[in-house]
């Protein structure tokens, strides 16, 4: 990987939801990009978030303070971030830290979507 | 202080910024799986290096790219050992408190994750600070191969 593709963000909607694919790494470098476009995105009013990290390689805690960051004000305004297609090495540090307890993590966007669609909210914790 | 990097070298010296930390990723995995390590511990074992060299270079170097921390690797036996070395202001990750993940969680706490990682995936951490006999700060990361 050049140092060009460390790290980008595919953005689509889908309805409501807006996604983000991930490629890359996620890790202090990286970080505050994903962070501002989490932010544009809830400044222009959208709330529901979708992020699929199918073509992530690596993420560091860098990276998962970015889905802390957010996640309080997005469920209090009635949104969410759902995660979706990781891959087991990546998962592992999410597991790691007992983020599924707060966090839909779903194997596919189809599930993630169809939770968002139902107002489904992961807060048993 | 040591030689720069080359490819056979169990060390390598990086500046303190972020977009070093890929390459110390790098070459930590490489070195942990070449001591028989599968993917997935070497990976962790690269994750808790990349969140000791985060904390460097935020809060000891405070991103001074004009600083340099070295990285080196030392094998005994069963014994993968990561040293990290730095000319920062001492200080002891062993001396922070784990969070309690699930009060973590549920009040939505932010940060202060990396050093409680590195403490989950590595089997024992020990830091030396500087003294007069030895200028630099060493933080030893150990794994144990199974």
């Amino acid at each position: 990987m050049t140092e060009k593709n460390k790290f980008s963000i595919m953005h689509r909607t889908n309805g409501e939801v807006d996604c983000l694919h991930l490629h890359g790494y996620l890790d202090a470098l990286t970080a505050p990009e994903l962070e501002s476009s989490i932010d544009k995105l809830i400044k222009d009013g959208r709330k529901m978030i979708l992020v699929n990290f199918r073509n992530l390689d690596y993420i560091s805690s860098a990276g998962l303070g970015v889905f802390m960051a957010f996640i309080e004000d997005l469920r209090k305004s009635g949104g969410d971030i759902k995660l979706t297609e990781m891959n087991p090495k990546v998962f592992s540090v999410f597991d790691l830290l007992g983020f599924p307890m707060l966090f839909d993590i779903d194997k596919e966007d189809e599930s993630a979507l169809q939770k968002f669609a139902n107002g489904d909210i992961k807060g048993d914790v | 202080m040591y030689s720069r990097n080359d490819t056979y070298s169990n060390l390598i010296c990086a500046p303190g910024k972020y977009s070093e930390l890929r390459k110390v990723r790098k070459f930590v995995s490489t070195k942990a799986e070449l001591f028989g390590f599968g993917a997935d511990e070497a990976n962790q074992i690269a994750l808790a290096v990349d969140e000791a060299c985060t904390n460097l270079i935020q809060h000891a170097y405070h991103l001074d790219k004009s600083k340099q921390f070295c990285v080196e690797v030392e094998t005994s036996g069963r014994r993968f050992v990561v040293k990290i070395l730095d000319d920062g202001e001492p200080f002891n990750p062993l001396d922070v408190n784990s969070p309690n993940m699930k009060k973590y969680l549920k009040e939505f706490r932010k940060g202060g994750l990396g050093i409680h990682l590195m403490k989950l995936v590595m089997d024992d951490i020990k830091y030396s600070p500087s003294s007069k006999s030895r200028p630099q700060n060493v933080l030893k990361l150990i794994k144990l191969l199974q």
